[in-house]
């Protein structure tokens, strides 16, 4: 059902904001990410803090916890992967923190801190599914968030022009979706994503719906991209092997009710190969990891 | 061996390129032809002003585009069409949209709506005339009585169909509420508008031609009144004909021409 006019269910997010820093903490593009970035301080950039999800049945009037204290801090420019089982409520957590759900309990907070002006963080977001306008063209697809963002108008042929060639979609400005295979309108979302030059960028299982060939060749794209245009990322996947290879930090959850139980950094250096015996044996272990909780619950 | 098992239009299209590029459209051509032979045979059986034959019919409809008078007729009933149709798709549109998007508005309105569909569209035609006498707005008002509550139906069915996620989508980019009308709900509502305009234009001519007959004294429904009274079937059909290929098109150059503009990017080809 669709109510753009009713607020329920609207940002109950308590902003934490910073003051803003000096305009130099913005990355610039093509300037590459190389362990902590320069002029940046150690702060987090998303805290979630003993939060809670419950869903009400008005049928039964039953209710049932969809997350139950979860707690994360990540850093500014870092790459968190949360990965859980399906159903266990990660994307419900992705929309909390993007400000589209509500919650009952505990705090989410961004800090804005490249934020000028105080208006608030930006936020880009890749779903699932592309979810692009089919009635726009390539282009005008970016020119919505643009607008939505009051982004000025003088900025966008190069903030759309910069943006596709990062995903390698150059030239595909005036095609309409319909006319582009799965893969180019996965990254059509995800350069529409970044054209907002989002400070958190949240992806829900952005490659689950490809298949293996052009996920694995847009993993490797996100990677190069993301060393461009770095902001903070939030990535849900139920793809273990996808998160080793992505992240700097995973959080792993388990369902019913769905909570945190283990916090891994992950140092291997970067580039990384996906078949680098380091990834896939931290993958294995993880792996075992998992079964391990899921299995004490059944 | 040749031709031995062709069926009779490939038989025909292997003569010749002209048939080759008549045989998509054969088969509805040879009905309707049926059609006209069937209806001219029957007609000998009456009298012409009783039951005319489509030849006859041909010609009574020459007979009335070919005089500069009848024009003058017949604009008087296009004006009162469209500014019907304009009024109740303006007021259809935006009822159907409010009752999509606001609960409250949705329940006040539920079975109003209902009650004006099932309201007999000739009361309307009756009471318009006992309230603003014979009058240009007496038939619009009919109209517009008529036609809104098809229209606010057809675009609050819309509303139900329309992808929540991709409202979602713009409420993540915190896109404000017009501009999430503008490019993604209107857009999704598309082809429930232009249904809703096919209806409507069909409608508002017809319900016109019925408040015209009751209480005007111009236009095509005087006429039809008239030739009427004087037992004329012949050119009361040919104005109800006559009119009726107007509209037709009406619905074909202007109301298809504008859809496939609108829809062009369902079939767009990279350019």
């Amino acid at each position: 059902m669709t109510r753009i006019w009713s607020r329920k269910g609207q940002v109950r997010r308590q902003s934490a904001y910073l003051p803003p820093t000096p305009q130099t903490n913005r990355r610039l593009p093509g300037f590459p990410r190389q362990g902590p970035k320069p002029g940046r301080t150690a702060s987090s950039a998303i805290t979630v803090d003993g939060l809670i999800k419950r869903y009400s049945e008005p049928a039964s009037q039953a209710e049932f916890i969809v997350l139950s204290d979860i707690s994360l801090t990540i850093g500014e420019g870092e790459f968190a992967s949360i990965v859980g089982p399906s159903g266990c409520g990660k994307s419900t957590l992705l929309n909390i923190i993007a400000g589209i759900e509500s919650y009952e309990g505990g705090v989410v907070a961004i800090h804005p801190n490249a934020v000028v002006g105080g208006a608030g963080p930006n936020i880009g977001y890749v779903f699932q599914t592309p979810r692009l306008l089919d009635w726009l063209t390539v282009e005008k697809n970016i020119h919505f968030v643009l607008e939505a963002q009051n982004v000025p108008r003088s900025r966008w042929p190069e903030l759309v022009a910069t943006n596709l060639a990062m995903v390698g979609l150059a030239g595909q400005e005036r095609n309409y979706p319909r006319n582009l295979s799965g893969g180019m309108q996965q990254r059509v979302a995800i350069a529409r994503a970044l054209a907002i030059e989002p400070d958190i960028l949240l992806m829900d299982e952005p490659f689950s719906h490809l298949d293996a060939i052009t996920a694995r060749k847009l993993r490797f794209d996100l990677v190069d991209v993301l060393q461009r245009a770095g902001p903070t990322i939030l990535f849900v996947t139920h793809d273990l092997a996808e998160a080793v290879f992505l992240s700097d930090k995973i959080y792993m959850m388990s369902t019913k009710p769905a909570r945190i139980f283990k916090r891994v950094r992950i140092d291997i250096p970067r580039p990384r190969q996906p078949e680098d015996e380091h990834i896939v044996e931290l993958e294995k272990t993880l792996m075992r990891e998992f079964f391990s909780v899921v299995e004490a619950k059944d | 061996m040749l031709a031995e098992k062709i069926p009779y239009p490939t038989f025909l299209a292997s003569l010749s390129p002209f048939f080759a590029s008549l045989r998509p459209i054969a088969p509805s051509a040879l009905t309707l032809a049926a059609g006209l032979v069937i209806w001219k045979l029957a007609s000998l059986f009456f009298l012409p002003v009783f039951f005319p034959g489509p030849d006859m019919l041909a010609r009574r409809i020459i007979e009335i585009y070919s005089q500069p008078s009848n024009y003058v007729v017949v604009a008087e009933t296009l004006s009162r069409i469209f500014e019907g149709f304009l009024i109740s798709m303006l007021i259809g549109t935006t009822l159907g949209l409010s009752m999509g998007l606001k609960r409250s508005i949705e329940i006040f309105f539920d079975s109003w709506i209902m009650v004006l569909l099932s309201f007999p569209a000739i009361c309307w035609a009756f009471l318009s005339v006992l309230w603003f006498g014979i009058s240009q707005t007496a038939p619009v008002f009919t109209i517009v009585l008529v036609v809104f509550p098809f229209v606010a139906m057809n675009i609050w069915a819309g509303t139900k169909a329309v992808e929540s996620d991709l409202i979602a989508m713009g409420k993540v980019y915190r896109a404000n509420r017009f501009l999430l009308l503008r490019s993604v709900l209107i857009p999704q509502l598309m082809p429930y508008i232009f249904s809703s305009l096919r209806t409507a234009l069909s409608l508002s001519w017809k319900i016109a031609l019925v408040g015209e007959a009751f209480g005007v004294g111009n236009g095509v429904g005087q006429q039809l009144i008239n030739w009427f009274q004087d037992g004329r079937v012949d050119m009361m059909l040919a104005w109800g004909v006559g009119f009726m290929i107007l509209m037709v098109l009406i619905d074909l150059f202007i109301l298809r021409r504008w859809e496939r503009c609108v829809f062009a990017w369902r079939s767009r080809i990279a350019t």
